[in-house]
C-alpha cells in the first residue's frame, strides 16, 4: 500500500500481463514456436541434468535411506544385518549394483513378455511446484523415443511417456494426478480404469456393475490401440482396500503400484510390443515363506555306564 | 543503468534456474520439496521497487514456463510470478519494517510462496490443468511452506548481496 503506483508503473503492469495471456492463448491453441522453445530450453538443460545427476547420486542415495528410516525400522533392522554381510562388496559398486539389479529386474520382464525396450537412466525428478509427478530419462527421439509409449520399472509400469526432446524425455509417472490406465484383474479378467493420486496408492473404478474385486487381487494394464500408450499384460498392482459404499454404480478400490517411484534409478522404453498378448505371464509370484527346518535327534542310551 | 541492471540479472536468474533444474529437482525431497527459484525470484521481488518487481516476475515466470516440468501451457507461470511479484513488492515497498528487516522479507517470501501455489491451482482449475487430490494439494502447499520459510533465512543474506550489487543499493539485510 507504501507505493504510489506511478502510471507508468502500472501501464508496464498491464503490457507484462497481457504478454502472458498472450503466450497462454498461443500455446492453447498449439502455436509451434512456444514448443520450440521449450524444447530448445531442455536441449540446452539436459547436459546440466546429467552432469547433476552423476555427481549427486551418491547424495540421493543417502537421503532416500534417511527419508525411510522412520517408515520401515523393522525392515531396515533385518536388512542391516543383511547388509553388514555384504558390506565389503557393496562398498565400491553400491549404485552400479542396484542400477543393475533394476536393470536385470527390467530385462527379466521385457524378455517374458517379448517387449523391445531401450533401457534409460533417470537423471532428474520433476517439480512440485506444478502439482506433476514426473522424471526425466536420458534418452530422448535420437534413440527411437516417442511420446505416448510405456514406461516400465524393474516390477512394473512406472509411467507413460509424455514429452520427447532429442536426447531426454519427461515421464508422466504413475502417480501423477492426471495419469489413467485401463487395467484388468489377473485370473477373472474384469476392467477398470486406475487413476494416479499423486502418491504411490492409486484409485481404482471398475466398469461393469456386476462385477467384483478383492483385496490382493493383482492388477495388469488392458492394453491400448497399437499398444500405445500402454502395451497390455504389464504388472501395475495389486488391491489393497475395497469401496463397497451402497451408492457407487460399480466397485471402487484403492490400488498401491509395484513400482516404489522415490527409488527410479533405471527404467525401460517399450519400443514394441510383442505381437501376441502375454496374458498373466507377468503376475509377480506370491512371496512364499521359507521354510524353518527341524532337526530331531535320538539319544540311545548306552548299555554300560561311561567311567 | 537499466541496461546494467538487466545484463547483471540475467545471468544470476539464469544461474539459480540452473541450479533449481540440475541440482535441486534432482532430489524427491519429503513434502514436495521447494524451488530454491522462486524463493530468489520472490526475495528480490520484496527487496525492490515494484517496477523492478513486475518484470523479475515476467522473467522468472517464463523461465519457469520454459522448465519440461512445468505443468501449465507456457505463460501461466509468466501470469502467476508477475501478479504475485509485484503485489509482494507493492505491498512491502518504502515499509522499512518489511523489505529492510530480514524477518519482514521472510515472512511475505513464504506468504508469496503459498500464494504462488494457490494462484497455480486455480488457474490450473480454470486452464484445465489437472492437479491431483485435496490431501496431496495440501501436504504439497504445506511442504512447500515449510521448507521455504527454513530455507529463506539461509539464503537471504546471499540473495541480498548480490541484489545490492546490481543495483547498488547499501542496506543489506
Amino acid at each position: 500500500m507504501r507505493y504510489g503506483g506511478e502510471g507508468r508503473t502500472r501501464l508496464l503492469l498491464i503490457i507484462l500481463i497481457v504478454t502472458a495471456l498472450f503466450l497462454i492463448t498461443l500455446d492453447l491453441r498449439g502455436v509451434a514456436v512456444l514448443d520450440g522453445a521449450r524444447q530448445g530450453t531442455q536441449t540446452v538443460l539436459s547436459p546440466f541434468q546429467k552432469a547433476g545427476n552423476f555427481i549427486l547420486s551418491p547424495v540421493k542415495n543417502f537421503l532416500t535411506d534417511v527419508t525411510h528410516l522412520g517408515r520401515t525400522r523393522n525392515q531396515i533392522e533385518k536388512l542391516r544385518a543383511d547388509n553388514a554381510k555384504l558390506k565389503a562388496d557393496l562398498i565400491n559398486r553400491k549404485n552400479a549394483d542396484a542400477q543393475l539389479k533394476q536393470l536385470e529386474s527390467i530385462l527379466d520382464l521385457a524378455g517374458t513378455a517379448g517387449y523391445k525396450v531401450l533401457n534409460t537412466r533417470v537423471i532428474s525428478q520433476g517439480s512440485s511446484q506444478s502439482f506433476s509427478q514426473t522424471v526425466t530419462i536420458d534418452s530422448g527421439s535420437n534413440a527411437g523415443i516417442k511420446k505416448n509409449m510405456t514406461v516400465l520399472s524393474q516390477s512394473g509400469i512406472a509411467g507413460v511417456v509424455k514429452d520427447v526432446y532429442p536426447t531426454t524425455a519427461l515421464v508422466m509417472l504413475a502417480t501423477d494426478p492426471s495419469f489413467k490406465i485401463g487395467v484388468r484383474i489377473a485370473g477373472t479378467q474384469q476392467i477398470g480404469i486406475l487413476s494416479g493420486r499423486g502418491s504411490r496408492s492409486g484409485s481404482l473404478q471398475l466398469l461393469d456393475n456386476l462385477t467384483t474385486v478383492k483385496v490382493g487381487d493383482v492388477l495388469l494394464a488392458r492394453g491400448s490401440v497399437a499398444n500405445r500408450p500402454f502395451v497390455p499384460g504389464v504388472p501395475v498392482g495389486y488391491v489393497t482396500a475395497v469401496d463397497n459404499s451402497a451408492g457407487e454404480i460399480a466397485q471402487s478400490g484403492t490400488v498401491r503400484y509395484y513400482t516404489n517411484f522415490g527409488g527410479l534409478g533405471v527404467v525401460a522404453v517399450v519400443v514394441a510390443a510383442s505381437s501376441t498378448n502375454p496374458g498373466d505371464a507377468l503376475v509377480p509370484p506370491k512371496p512364499v515363506p521359507t521354510p524353518i527346518p527341524t532337526v530331531t535327534v535320538y539319544v540311545t542310551p548306552s548299555p554300560s555306564p561311561t567311567k | 543503468m537499466l541496461t546494467r541492471q538487466i545484463s547483471l540479472s540475467a545471468p544470476i536468474f539464469l544461474f539459480i534456474f540452473l541450479v533449481q533444474e540440475a541440482v535441486v529437482n534432482q532430489f524427491k525431497l519429503p513434502g514436495g520439496g521447494f524451488s530454491l527459484f522462486v524463493i530468489f525470484a520472490l526475495v528480490w521481488a520484496v527487496i525492490s521497487t515494484p517496477e523492478i518487481a513486475a518484470l523479475t516476475g515476467f522473467g522468472a515466470g517464463i523461465l519457469m514456463d520454459m522448465s519440461q516440468s512445468a505443468g501449465g501451457p507456457v505463460g501461466q507461470w509468466t501470469l502467476i510470478m508477475i501478479i504475485i511479484c509485484y503485489g509482494v513488492s507493492y505491498l512491502s515497498y518504502g515499509d522499512g519494517n518489511i523489505n529492510g528487516n530480514p524477518v519482514g522479507v521472510v515472512f511475505f517470501v513464504v506468504i508469496a510462496n503459498l500464494s504462488t501455489g494457490l494462484l497455480f491451482l486455480a488457474s490450473s482449475a480454470l486452464l484445465g490443468v489437472t492437479t491431483g487430490g485435496f490431501g496431496q494439494i495440501l501436504l504439497t502447499l504445506l511442504g512447500n511452506s515449510l521448507w521455504t520459510l527454513a530455507l529463506t533465512p539461509i539464503v537471504l543474506p546471499a540473495f541480498s548481496f548480490l541484489h545490492n550489487f546490481v543495483f547498488e543499493t547499501r542496506s543489506v539485510l
